[in-house]
């Protein structure tokens, strides 16, 4: 049977799940209320144990000190007996899928912020700063030790009576547990620090209070790195001998391990592996802790597709597997592999979009599933087939926000064709996939391809779609998702021209789709310090040109996310990409052979020159009007949205209005530049409802 | 002159007749003893014949009336003329009713010849291309030579040619219709089908006047202890004697072709030919003479074989060769169809159980499944402690714990299939959603020996379910309830000769009780329209055609149903272990299903088979959806207006899903 190890169920502790697929923690930036798991909350949890995942363990860096702000990232606050009730809710729905639920609960000790909610002191083993969130803090005192002790044990007991499965410790992530561990953190001379013993003891400590507090039929487990990766931190060895310490007491039920520490922004990409990384890059550390220890361990990192876990859990390597972003993007993922749809599995194509916002404090979203986490609101997951007429859709433009709209409306049962200039769908997203290490981009496109073939959509790849085709025929709704092109022509003094040859500036759709050759030596200057200069710029370096990429604003690639720019700056750095700020592009001008780009730094205002053969401008995209203004006011809507509606993901009112012609909606850059993920949301919520 | 050359051709015919008829008696008697009670069965005979027989012969209205005339007319006729012109009792009423019967015979002998005019392909030709002008000798002479006797004519009249002319057709009618019965020709059909009912060995499959239909599907067990009997059918003469005289009773009419799965997807298997074969078997020879449709691919006069031969050559060519044994899926429609009551499943089984008890050469995945069976329990080799893992959120009730239930539900080896698994976890939502008192057998739960039995492996049937027998005898249950048609005809079948006797319950014959005792109520069907398609085991093989029609009328479906549907279902292709033995052919039968049900227009065929759905389910761009009815039904429950307030279970953490 395929896929027969996912589905062999496991025993962790006294608790039997159901197969060996885990949601593994993460912060979902979802309590709200003051750390309470909501309904939002609970809606995303239910979504994936109703999609068959056996295992979710909720709340990624839960605090259980009030001490240790969940403001931030709005995690869930095991501090109070409040939050009981709001478990028993979170519980009782992923029970009545067949899933269970655990919670990560930590004490965060440094890595937080101090600068609001409650000004906390934030605390640690001697007092060290934590770079990545620039935080200071005191040097934890014996009473604060058993204070904490206590709330871990008050947390473990609170998580029990809300009816949750278990409580995993972090003791990674450079949490308080692992902070006194670690060495390069711990400088204590007392019974808490020094001897290994001795740095072992606040875990110990906690770990003894919980499980006196739960008792022997709650499951109590670890999240452990398995290699610090500094040279003065934990060692992979370390780990090794830490792990068969905590395990020999015999009271912890499972380990969760994780490669890499992260209190360096370096270290953190390691964490949540982007695409540039390759499948299950620490895979290795988790098995040799799995070499040591008794009980089940659980590894996610980078785990996407059911191939691949069955040939990790296959190989024995680890008995449970973490599929976290996985069923961020689909959470139907298990139920799609038991229907025998392995195909229509929406694949995480390591974006990062989700962890990215987290780090930000924004809510965990996915760049390609706009229903994830907003399934409270009446977002589906599966769309239902329509119960009204069955419409004539045509849909203009093959990027994301077309796909999605072609798949949603096809979905609903009608009659659907989709245009595309190109000669392939993607839009944008098939630039993007050119630059070195953002191949696995592609990785949206080819699910809606797959997804568009199932449903059977009329693709008329390589037609520009004009006034004439669109109206011949005869739609009922059309939806213009056509996007935009490089915003070249900003300004006068920057060269651009429509006569490729007479242009001094091209654009970094040009270099990565392959339209204009690479230089030799290029200056890139890029406004907006999203992926597409710095994809340009890695893309140059690797194809041999001297590059140098400027930016007026802070730094390149300052608006791409943690976990993505040092994947970018590892590459760039290595090819002696040259990368400089704070200058804007005052003007391109052609000397003999070259060009010479003038920048003037924005602060003092001075003028410098580069001499290069070609400069690329990344300056963000100019809505495509044309086909919209040219068939707005025959629609029926004028085009028009309503946003009361839109907002509150009720159907468009236009929809059951009666008339004759055409509804007219569009989405995605061609209404205003935003990102992928607006063009699918807005493409779900306008298309759900056809 | 007649008046003298007649009583002598009769009674000379006659005596070649019995004659023959001893020959015939003595190829049979090659065969190995059976056990059959003569008298009674000979007593049974006529109800046999007329009820029974006639049953099947009656579903083609136009062949029935002809065959009576015809038959009919045929032995009114042979008795009065025997009385008549062999014995001389010139009576003139005598002799009016042998008018009567001969034009009665003479009227239903034009209808054979018109249905020879243009014969269908499953028909044969050759020596059964004559048989309507000999009937009409047969009745026209008669008739004619017994016009004097009822002084229509006068008794001299006409010449002495005239006179032998008329004798002469006479001959050729008794050579045809009386010595022909024996010595082989298409007559001989009346002997040993006479014969071949009222010894038939299942005599338990016909009809009693005590009423019920008779059935008996179950296959014989094989004496593994008796160290005398073979272990299956090597040569023509390891069949009893009374198998071989139902192989000889065959009229070649082709009914069975016509409906075999593997011969219309052109694999080597013809169910007619395969008879035919066997008689050349029991008399010896070459099936040269065979005059109907080959084995698919297969030319026909290369075969060859005798009483004492082997039936399958280990190397070259014999009777018949094994590909054509492993093509069949059992699927019974054959059986169903045949007008003279022959056993072809019975011996195909038969010969496979030689093939793989002594050749151990069971071609195609069989080996290796049958080694599974040893070794795991089951056919996929899986280990046999992960027969629950689908249920592992389920919370299932075992025996083991509760040692007594009313319903046991057999799981199947559908347990191992995530397809499968689907079914099973909403038949599990269905007799919660019913609050059904019912546990299963967990880990402790082994394969039926369904697929070991059709692949000939009797010892590692006889192994598990020995075993199984044991297992089920610790426990109390009213009944055992399974979703599997295969588990469901072992257990109900095939495990009382080995001492396990239980009351098996197909899922819908269950869901259909439930619903009608008030127990489960069902939202409106809101789908589109619905085919159903009939296991074998389920119709054929256990007579279950209404609860499936019942649980999806419930439904609110109305059923579009398929040319070929009820006791005329044609088969997946998943029985009998075809599939893992997988004979090539020209087409797949699973395709020509779903192209059946594609004539319905249907967007979606309900089932109620694991093998069924995994078949229908493995057709490529198939134009329905395949489901089964404990789906159907799991996804259309809505609480019952009678209950009270939505009982909450007992242990919370039981799954809602289906998937």
């Amino acid at each position: 049977m395929a896929f027969d190890a996912l589905f062999q169920p496991i025993e962790i502790g006294k608790l039997t799940i159901r197969n060996r697929v885990v949601s593994t923690a993460h912060a979902e930036v979802y309590a709200t209320d003051g750390g309470m798991t909501t309904e939002r909350y609970v809606r995303y949890y239910e979504e994936k144990a109703r999609g068959g995942c056996g295992l979710a363990i909720c709340g990624g860096s839960s605090v259980v000190s009030i001490d240790s702000p969940q403001g931030w990232w709005s995690s869930v606050n095991l501090s109070t007996d409040r939050i009981i009730p709001h478990f028993q809710n979170l519980a009782d729905a992923v029970h009545k899928h067949g899933g269970k639920i655990m919670i990560q609960i930590t004490h965060m000790g440094r890595r937080s912020r101090w600068d609001g909610f409650d000004w906390s002191t934030l605390l640690s083993p001697s007092g060290i700063r934590e770079p990545v969130h620039r935080s200071t803090c005191k040097t934890i005192e014996e009473e604060d030790i058993w204070r904490i002790i206590g709330d871990f044990a008050q947390a473990a007991r609170r998580a029990k009576e809300g009816g949750l499965d278990g409580v995993e410790l972090s003791a990674v992530h450079q949490h308080l547990i692992d902070q006194f561990w670690s060495p390069r953190v711990n400088k204590r001379e007392d019974q808490w620090g020094g001897s290994f013993e001795n740095r072992m003891r606040f875990g110990m400590e906690v770990l003894k209070a919980v499980r006196a507090e739960v008792g022997d039929d709650f499951v109590v487990g670890m999240r452990i790195c398995g290699d610090e990766f500094h040279p003065d931190g934990l060692s992979h060895d370390d780990m090794k001998q830490i792990a068969a310490y905590y395990d020999a007491t015999g009271q912890v039920d499972f380990f969760g391990v994780i490669g890499s520490g992260c209190d360096t922004h370096n270290t953190l990409a390691n964490v949540i592996p982007n695409m540039s990384y390759p499948p299950e890059p620490f895979l290795h550390l988790a098995a040799g802790i799995k070499e040591v220890v008794g009980v089940p361990v659980i590894h996610a990192q980078n785990i996407k597709d059911p191939n691949q876990a069955q040939r990790i859990l296959e190989g024995g390597y680890v008995d449970l597997v973490g599929m976290t972003r996985a069923h961020i993007a689909d959470p139907h993922l298990i139920a799609k592999i038991k229907m025998g749809q392995v195909d229509q599995i929406k694949q995480c194509v390591g974006a990062n979009y989700c962890i990215d916002r987290q780090y930000q404090g924004l809510d965990v979203l996915c760049i390609q599933n706009a229903a994830t986490s907003r399934e409270y609101m009446g977002l589906p997951h599966i769309i239902e087939k329509s119960e009204g007429p069955k419409r004539k859709v045509v849909v203009v433009g093959g990027g994301p926000g077309g796909m999605e709209a072609a798949r949603v409306a096809a979905e609903r049962g009608h009659d659907v064709t989709l245009f595309e200039a190109a000669e392939a769908l993607g839009g944008q997203i098939t630039i993007a996939a050119q630059a070195p290490q953002r191949d696995q981009i592609a990785g949206i496109t080819r699910w809606y391809q797959l997804e568009l073939a199932r449903l059977k959509v009329d693709l008329r790849l390589g037609t520009r779609a004009d006034e004439a085709t669109l109206l011949d025929l005869r739609p009922d709704i059309v939806v213009l998702a056509t996007g935009g092109q490089p915003f070249l022509s900003q300004h006068p003094e920057w060269g651009y021209s429509e006569n490729s040859e007479e242009s001094m500036v091209v654009s970094t759709w040009d270099i990565l789709s392959g339209k204009v050759a690479p230089g030799k030596n290029v200056l890139i200057y890029d406004a907006i310090c999203e992926f597409s200069g710095v994809s340009a710029a890695d893309y140059l370096a690797d194809k041999g040109a001297k590059v140098e990429i400027v930016t007026d604003d802070i730094k390149p690639g300052a608006a791409v996310g943690g976990t993505t720019f040092p994947t970018y700056y590892r590459s760039l750095y290595e090819k002696e990409v040259i990368m400089s700020s704070d200058l804007m592009l005052h003007k391109v001008y052609r000397e003999g052979d070259g060009l010479v780009a003038v920048l003037e730094n924005e602060y003092t205002g001075a003028l410098e020159e580069r001499v290069v053969d070609q400069v690329v401008v990344e300056n963000g995209v100019r809505p495509d009007e044309d086909l919209y203004y040219a068939l707005k006011a025959q629609s029926r809507n004028k085009g028009q949205l309503d946003l009361e509606a839109l907002y509150a993901i009720q159907p468009q009112p236009s929809l059951s209005e009666t008339g004759d012609g055409f509804l007219l909606f569009r989405l995605g850059d061609c209404t205003a530049p935003r990102n992928t993920h607006a063009a699918i949301y807005d493409a779900l919520r306008i298309c759900k409802d056809f | 002159m007649l008046n003298t050359i007649l009583p002598i051709l009769i009674f000379a015919a006659l005596a070649l007749a019995a004659v023959g008829a001893g020959r015939r008696v003595r190829l049979w008697r090659q065969g190995r003893p059976s056990p059959v009670p003569l008298l009674k069965g000979l007593a049974a005979l006529p109800r046999r014949y007329l009820v029974d027989l006639h049953h099947v012969v009656a579903r083609d209205k136009v062949m029935s009336n002809t065959h009576v005339a015809t038959a009919g007319g045929f032995v009114a006729a042979a008795v009065l003329m025997i009385l008549v012109h062999g014995l001389g009792l010139a009576n003139p009423v005598l002799g009016a009713l042998l008018l009567a019967a001969s034009a009665c015979m003479f009227v239903g002998s034009l209808f054979v010849a018109r249905r020879r005019r243009d014969p269908p392909a499953r028909l044969s030709r050759g020596p059964w291309m004559r048989l309507p002008k000999s009937l009409m000798a047969f009745s026209l002479g008669v008739f004619l030579i017994t016009l004097p006797t009822v002084g229509i004519l006068p008794p001299d009249a006409g010449s002495w040619i005239l006179a032998l002319v008329l004798a002469a057709v006479v001959v050729w009618g008794l050579a045809e219709m009386v010595v022909g019965m024996t010595w082989g020709g298409p007559m001989k059909h009346a002997f040993a089908g006479a014969l071949h009912l009222a010894f038939h060995r299942r005599p338990e499959r016909f009809s009693s006047k005590a009423g019920g239909e008779g059935r008996s599907t179950g296959l014989k067990a094989l004496d593994l202890e008796n160290e005398a009997t073979p272990l299956g059918v090597e040569t023509p003469s390891d069949f009893t004697w009374n198998q071989l005289l139902g192989f000889d009773a065959c009229v070649q009419c082709g009914r069975c072709e016509a409906v075999c799965p593997a011969f219309a997807a052109g694999q080597p298997l013809n169910p007619k030919k395969l008879i035919q074969d066997m008689v050349v078997g029991l008399a010896g020879g070459s099936d040269a003479g065979y005059a109907g449709s080959p084995y698919p691919g297969k030319p026909v006069g290369e075969h060859h074989g005798n009483p004492h031969g082997p039936i399958v050559a280990r190397q070259g060519t014999a009777l018949v060769d094994a590909e054509t044994l492993w093509s069949c899926t059992t699927c019974r429609a054959c059986v169903e169809e045949c007008p003279m009551m022959i056993e072809h499943v019975d011996a195909i089984v038969d010969m496979r159980r030689h093939l793989t008890l002594e050749h151990g050469n069971t071609p195609g995945k069989g080996a290796e499944v049958l080694d599974n069976l040893i070794a795991t329990d089951n056919p996929g080799g899986f280990d046999p402690g992960s027969r629950l893992h689908w249920a592992a959120d389920l919370n299932l009730p075992r025996m083991a714990d509760l040692g007594q239930v009313d319903v046991l539900l057999w799981l199947g080896d559908g347990a191992f299939d995530m397809r499968n698994q689907r079914t099973l976890r909403a038949l599990v939502k269905v007799l919660r959603a019913a609050e059904v008192d019912f546990a299963v057998l967990g880990d402790e739960e082994r394969d039926s020996g369904d697929v070991a039995r059709r692949l000939g492996d009797e010892a590692t049937f006889q192994s598990l379910a020995r075993r199984n027998i044991a297992t089920l005898s610790r426990y109390r249950f009213q009944r055992i309830v399974t979703c599997d048609p295969h588990s469901f005809h072992v257990l109900g079948n095939e495990y009382s000769e080995l001492g396990g006797h239980y009351a098996v319950q197909h899922h819908s014959t269950f869901i259909a009780e439930l619903y009608d005792a008030g127990r489960l109520a069902f939202s409106p069907w809101k789908g589109g329209s619905v085919t159903y398609h009939d296991p074998c085991y389920l119709g054929r093989y256990n007579g279950e055609y209404e609860a499936p029609r019942r649980v999806l009328e419930a439904l609110g479906i109305q059923v579009a149903e398929m040319e070929r549907s009820g006791f005329r279902s044609r088969c997946c292709g998943g029985g009998g272990g075809a599939p893992i033995i997988d004979i090539p052919g020209e087409r797949r039968i699973p395709d020509m299903r779903m192209n059946d049900v594609k004539e319905t227009g249907a967007e979606l065929v309900a089932v109620g088979c694991p093998q069924c759905t995994a078949m229908l389910e493995g057709v490529v761009d198939a134009s329905a959806e395949v489901r089964d009815i404990a789906e159907l039904v799991a996804d259309a429950l809505v609480a019952r207006p009678a209950a009270a307030a939505p009982r909450r279970s007992a242990d919370k953490t039981t799954a809602e899903e289906v998937i």
